[in-house]
């Protein structure tokens, strides 16, 4: 059976819209936040071995390219959870209207940005 | 007396055309079950994430040390397993439904589904055996 597929139809017969970017962005994220689940059950791992486990995982996590790692990661976790949010509010029922999708939308854009901005002064500061 | 036909009507007419028998994948018949597991997980994942997140930032840039003793004690050990165990559970659920949506041939598809699955595991144990071991005393 020949079914239109979707990641085809983007480029080409969709306007952008805040909406459908958002979607796919909300999947991209929540596929980087699986993949990046297996660094999180490995730094666990590596508190519990302990030693050189411990000292070569932290030391990539500490290196630039950790930081450049983590630091996609909290956007990715920050985007994700905000977003969640909007869509359990849509499963209850709520902010269905184009308006108020868009609204949303931007307010979970402008949410990512500052809890990332405060977690990354925190982490520069403290 | 001509009513036009109510949509109800047509309901009950298109009712007797589709059939009850799914043709092709068809459904997975157990698509309420997860899409309320996944809703169930992302509730639980609101607090027990940002709990994670914000402990973690003030202990992942410490040294093993304290990283260790945090684990040690009952709450966060309880905690992590459980934002542990949710998120996997969340994200196994998700990309299942992303591969379902672009993984076409049966092959692939149980493929990919054996895969995610064992990855799951060994994830989800991988944590919880690290965390007992922390909570229990090396």
């Amino acid at each position: 059976m020949e079914r239109p597929l979707s990641p085809f139809m983007f480029p080409t017969w969709y306007r952008f819209q805040i909406t459908s970017a958002l979607s796919i962005l909300h999947r991209l994220t929540g596929i980087a936040l699986a993949v990046g689940s297996i660094l999180l059950v490995w730094w666990l791992i590596s508190v519990a071995a302990g030693g050189e486990v411990f000292a070569t995982t932290h030391a990539l996590l500490a290196s630039p390219f950790g930081i450049v790692l983590l630091c996609g990661w909290s956007i990715a976790f920050f985007y994700h959870l905000c977003n969640g949010v909007r869509h359990l509010a849509w499963d209850a029922g709520y902010g269905f209207e184009i308006r108020s999708a868009a609204r949303s939308g931007y307010a979970v854009l402008a949410g990512t940005v500052l809890l990332t901005a405060m977690t990354w002064l925190y982490v520069f500061l403290a | 007396m001509t009513k036009a036909t109510s949509l109800s009507d047509t309901t009950a007419l298109r009712d007797e055309v589709v059939p009850r028998q799914v043709r092709q994948f068809g459904s997975a018949r157990d698509g309420l079950r997860e899409w309320r597991l996944q809703r169930l997980t992302a509730i639980a994942l609101i607090p027990l994430s940002l709990y994670f997140a914000a402990s973690i930032l003030s202990i992942a840039t410490l040294d093993r040390k304290t990283a260790a003793d945090w684990l040690s004690s009952p709450v966060p050990a309880l905690l992590v397993i459980l934002v542990v165990l949710a998120g996997i559970m969340h994200a196994l659920i998700g990309v299942r439904s992303v591969v379902l949506d672009y993984v076409h041939t049966r092959a692939r598809l149980l493929a990919a589904e054996l895969l995610f699955r064992a990855v799951a595991v060994i994830l989800a144990g991988g944590a919880v055996l690290a965390v007992l071991k922390l909570f229990l005393g090396r």
